[in-house]
């Protein structure tokens, strides 16, 4: 107990303390007292609705495919017996990570553009005559943002398998279960702690993104966090940014629990 | 959450203050080009005047927010803004009005740079002009006006400003002029209509002119209205690329100086004011490509002029637009760009 005490004290003070101050202004209008109406006034508008909504269907499909692709991407890195070749792969996967995700987002446009690599790819095979609209659309946002969070994906199901002990599969194998069944009933149970805090960070970063959206979807695609920017930075309406930042922080908190809970985990 | 703002700030500046002695004035701006600042302004300055310069960084969003912040116990004496956030700061009551009669270098500068956002509470020592650049290869028939954006041959290759970024709202302002309404018509409604219109056209609206610069680079577009200082990149990407002088002007945008209301140090403040209105102080900005200058002395050479906003021609075909109508309306006008231009 007295050693998280630093850990505890350091969390509360710099995360808990300022994150209810940060609450307590969204709700707190000193001519009128405490109030929810703030919260009211942004889900009756529309488009901060639409908005709302939209985040969290890419964040939704962001962290799918995440999953879909990470799984056998962390499988096949725990399996490396290679030590170099093992630290030689997960630095490239946390590469996106490190770079600058302006500079990262700017890369995207010269893949995604109409004389980008895929459009000239596309007009080569024939598929198409003239180059199609890539970027500048929702699909364009969810592309950038899988290349940026898979790697905490990644991160958190290769150490969640590593602490598998392999002979777990070798005795389910030998007691007659086939590969399916032992992916079934060992491996993704005892490695579904990663996936839910891997979803809980890819799903929290893709609704929290701004740059990546913000630069690839135009200002067709209308984020969440381009609401917040614009109250926050534009019009330095601070109330209505603090509102949309306690939505934001209670959608990722409601999608933790959720994801626990599909996943039966209770709290430890 | 204020109280430990300001205590945190109070124990740097305290610490900083031990470090130094002797008279200081604070003055929060941005961290661009620090080496070429200090080499032209700061050391210069205490020569001059045995006044050291100590700097608050950032942009102009969280520099206000300190302000507000520091509101009864201000540490910045000066503070550097883009002319709307120098506005907004006036509306928000964080600067002071300035007395110009003790400024020595306030009959040199341009008009225009007097008195940017009205009751001197502010003075612009630097100015950008913003305009159209087209690529000569592609586009046959030469642009000459801001009305061609709406042409048929520049259909799905133009870039224009989002509504968020500074040259925004003066691009919507202006837009609703050139289709006939007013400058001062509070719902922009023509601007509006006429740009959902053009929006299926509009390659993107950008926020960055560094995104700009990549999109003329990759071929995604061949027009875009483009602010002064980012002309030089542009130029070198070795595209053949045209500056336009449209027949209804460029925009104008300034950065401007204010003094903190309720400023310590306020005998340093107007001697930095003043310092950086002079001649030598603004020809020094300019040959380093810093900043346009606003004074009307400076001279500098043909080579260095096509890279700033300068002379006397670009000067006079520059249109500033209202920055109090502006600050009033924009989160209206936010508003409506998400439902007409942004939302779907």
């Amino acid at each position: 107990m007295l050693l998280v005490l630093p850990t505890i004290s350091f969390v509360v003070v710099f995360f808990l303390i300022p994150l209810l101050m940060v609450f307590g202004q969204s709700v707190y209008h000193p001519p009128g007292g405490w109030t929810l109406w703030p919260y009211f006034s942004f889900f009756q508008d529309r488009v901060a609705r639409e908005a709302y909504f939209r985040s969290i269907y890419i964040a939704f499909w962001t962290t799918l495919f995440a999953i879909f692709i990470s799984y056998p991407a962390s499988s096949a890195i725990v399996s490396i017996k290679n030590r170099s070749l093992k630290t030689f792969v997960m630095t490239l996967t946390v590469l996106p990570l490190m770079t600058n995700p302006v500079a990262r987002t700017f890369a995207w446009l010269a893949i995604l553009g109409r004389h980008g690599l895929i459009n000239k790819l596309f007009i080569w095979l024939g598929v198409y005559k003239e180059p199609v609209r890539l970027l500048y659309t929702e699909g364009a946002v969810f592309v950038g943002l899988l290349q940026l969070f898979m790697p905490l994906m990644i991160l958190s199901l290769v150490s969640a398998l590593e602490n598998i002990p392999e002979d777990l599969f070798l005795a389910a194998r030998s007691l007659g279960a086939n590969g399916f069944k032992t992916f079934i009933k060992v491996k993704l149970p005892l490695s579904k702690e990663g996936l839910i805090i891997g979803g809980t960070l890819v799903f929290t970063g893709s609704i929290t993104a701004y740059v990546t959206p913000a630069i690839l979807g135009g200002s067709k695609v209308l984020m969440l966090s381009t609401l917040l920017y614009q109250k926050a930075s534009v019009v330095l309406d601070w109330n209505m940014a603090t509102v949309i930042a306690v939505i934001m922080f209670l959608t990722t908190l409601f999608i933790n629990g959720l994801l626990r809970r599909v996943g039966g985990i209770r709290k430890a | 959450m204020k109280r430990l703002f300001v205590l945190v700030f109070a124990l740097v500046f305290l610490l900083s203050g031990l470090a130094f002695s002797g008279s200081k004035v604070y003055v929060s701006t941005w961290g661009f080009n620090l080496d070429l600042i200090d080499k032209n302004i700061t050391k210069p300055f205490k020569a001059n005047y045995g006044i050291d310069i100590v700097r608050e960084l950032g942009n102009n969003s969280t520099r206000l927010t300190k302000l507000e912040v520091q509101k009864k116990n201000p540490v910045i004496d000066v503070v550097h803004f883009a002319d709307y956030y120098a506005a907004l700061a006036k509306t928000k009551g964080l600067i002071q009005p300035i007395d110009v009669s003790k400024l020595k270098n306030y009959d040199k500068i341009y008009d225009f740079a007097k008195d940017p956002i009205g009751g001197n509470y502010a003075i612009a020592y630097s100015v950008f002009g913003y305009s159209i650049v087209y690529r000569t290869d592609k586009i046959k028939t030469p642009i000459t006006s801001w009305k061609d954006f709406w042409r048929e041959d520049l259909k799905g290759r133009i870039a224009l400003p989002n509504i968020t970024i500074t040259y925004g709202p003066a691009f919507m302002i202006l837009t609703n002029e050139l289709w006939g309404g007013k400058a001062d018509d509070p719902s922009l409604s023509l601007a509006f209509d006429k740009l959902a219109a053009l929006k299926p056209n509009v390659v993107t609206f950008y926020k960055r002119s560094s995104e700009l610069i990549n999109l003329f680079k990759m071929g995604e577009i061949w027009a875009a209205p483009v602010p002064r200082f980012a002309w030089g990149r542009l130029l070198a990407t070795g595209l053949p690329l045209k500056w336009v002088n449209p027949k209804e002007g460029m925009l104008g945008f300034m950065s401007t100086v204010s003094i903190v209301k309720g400023a310590k140090h306020l005998d340093e403040a107007y001697k930095y004011i003043d310092f950086i209105l002079s001649k030598d102080v603004q020809e020094a900005e300019a040959m380093d490509l810093v900043d346009s200058p606003v004074n009307k002395g400076v001279k500098v050479p043909k080579e260095i002029a096509e890279k700033l906003t300068y002379g006397e021609a670009q000067m006079k075909s520059l249109r500033f637009y209202d920055l109090n109508f502006i600050v009033k309306n924009r989160d209206k006008w936010l508003k409506i760009w998400n439902e007409k231009i942004a939302g779907k």
